[in-house]
């Protein structure tokens, strides 16, 4: 049955990957087609063309959203090759950069940021990278279920002496202690994020007062 | 200043057209092929100075492509388009003889500075 899991979840993954290369080829069409719009209407003699800041900005709003478009496929694409090789080598920096496209938009719904703060130099355990991600994301649920709204939540990983950190912090209005502990540390996500972290080998720890999660890694998983 | 001469080699039809166009208007002379095979055969029968060839393309794919390009004419230069395996495919083609490699969708700006600066390498 874990094999076939196993099976399901690479099934998954290729297929996805693909669909962003397909995603890709349409975005490069629209910035192509609308790229020419803009060579055109920059030959284009004012007087002649009496909405052309009009049309500048509809195409400012294109070129935005084309970017936007190709970030999340890259990163949705990223993801999607997450089961491919496991364990693995991954830069806990990267992803932290890669949670924040991936978490943003349910954070959105509580009119929460999620934003990546980067350790200073490379942080790179051997790990399976999708229940890495799970344990990421599941942190991230677990504050955003026990917050009220607004604020934000940082991803920041650290090296403390020899161990490797992950801490999911949010920062804004923190609702009252009574409020949050039933939501963090006694939740069923977070026996959910518990056991995630036993199988890739390390704990993770709630700080219920300051909505805060660290999670901690051991630098591989077979050591 | 001579014209530069540009293959685009892409099976998207409407991607490879309409940056055929937004070249065009620069002054360049713009030959498209949307496989491999094509691409050959305009290589073989109206040589360009540099092609700009997508990596991924069903049939023969680029990396074949580029290698016959250079079994052919080592002096007409490639640049390469890649996907989201950018940098690995990249250095890969320019291991097989590509003169640089952009990841798609390309900043036209950035795609005509290379093209120039590949055009410096013809001899």
């Amino acid at each position: 049955m874990d094999k076939i899991k196993s099976k399901e979840i690479v099934f998954f993954g290729k297929i996805t990957a693909g669909i962003t290369h397909e995603i890709k080829n349409v975005l490069a069409i629209i910035q192509e087609s609308s790229g020419l719009m803009e060579d055109i209407l920059a030959i284009t003699p004012d007087e002649t063309f009496p909405r052309k800041d009009k049309f500048h900005t509809s195409l400012k709003r294109i070129f935005g959203q084309i970017d936007r478009g190709v970030n999340i496929t890259t990163r949705l694409n990223k993801f999607a090759h997450s089961p491919d090789h496991s364990p693995a080598d991954v830069d806990l920096n990267e992803v932290s950069e890669q949670m924040v496209l991936l978490a943003s938009r349910f954070a959105r719904l509580k009119n929460v940021v999620v934003e990546a703060d980067p350790h200073d130099a490379p942080m790179i355990i051997h790990t399976h990278p999708v229940a890495l991600e799970m344990t990421l994301f599941e942190s991230i649920e677990i504050l955003l279920n026990a917050l009220n709204s607004g604020g934000k939540i940082r991803l920041y990983p650290r090296k403390i002496q020899d161990r490797y950190v992950f801490g999911v912090c949010y920062e804004g209005p923190i609702p009252s202690r009574a409020d949050v502990s039933p939501a963090v540390s006694s939740s069923g996500r977070w026996e959910s994020l518990q056991e995630t972290m036993a199988y890739l080998g390390g704990t993770a720890k709630a700080f219920d007062s300051a909505l805060e999660i660290l999670l901690y890694f051991p630098r591989s998983i077979n050591p | 200043m001579l014209q530069l001469k540009v293959l685009l080699v892409d099976d998207e039809q409407e991607f490879v057209t309409t940056l055929a166009e937004r070249l065009e208007l620069r002054g360049m002379d713009v030959e498209i092929a949307t496989d491999g095979e094509m691409a050959l055969g305009l290589v073989e029968t109206d040589p360009p100075q540099v092609v700009v060839l997508d990596v991924m393309m069903p049939g023969l794919g680029g990396m074949e492509v580029l290698e016959r390009v250079k079994a052919v004419d080592s002096n007409i230069q490639v640049i390469l388009l890649t996907g989201h395996g950018g940098t690995k495919d990249g250095i890969k083609g320019m291991q097989l003889g590509a003169f640089d490699y952009l990841i798609k969708p390309v900043d036209i700006d950035e795609l005509i500075e290379k093209l120039n600066e590949a055009a410096k390498n013809v001899l």
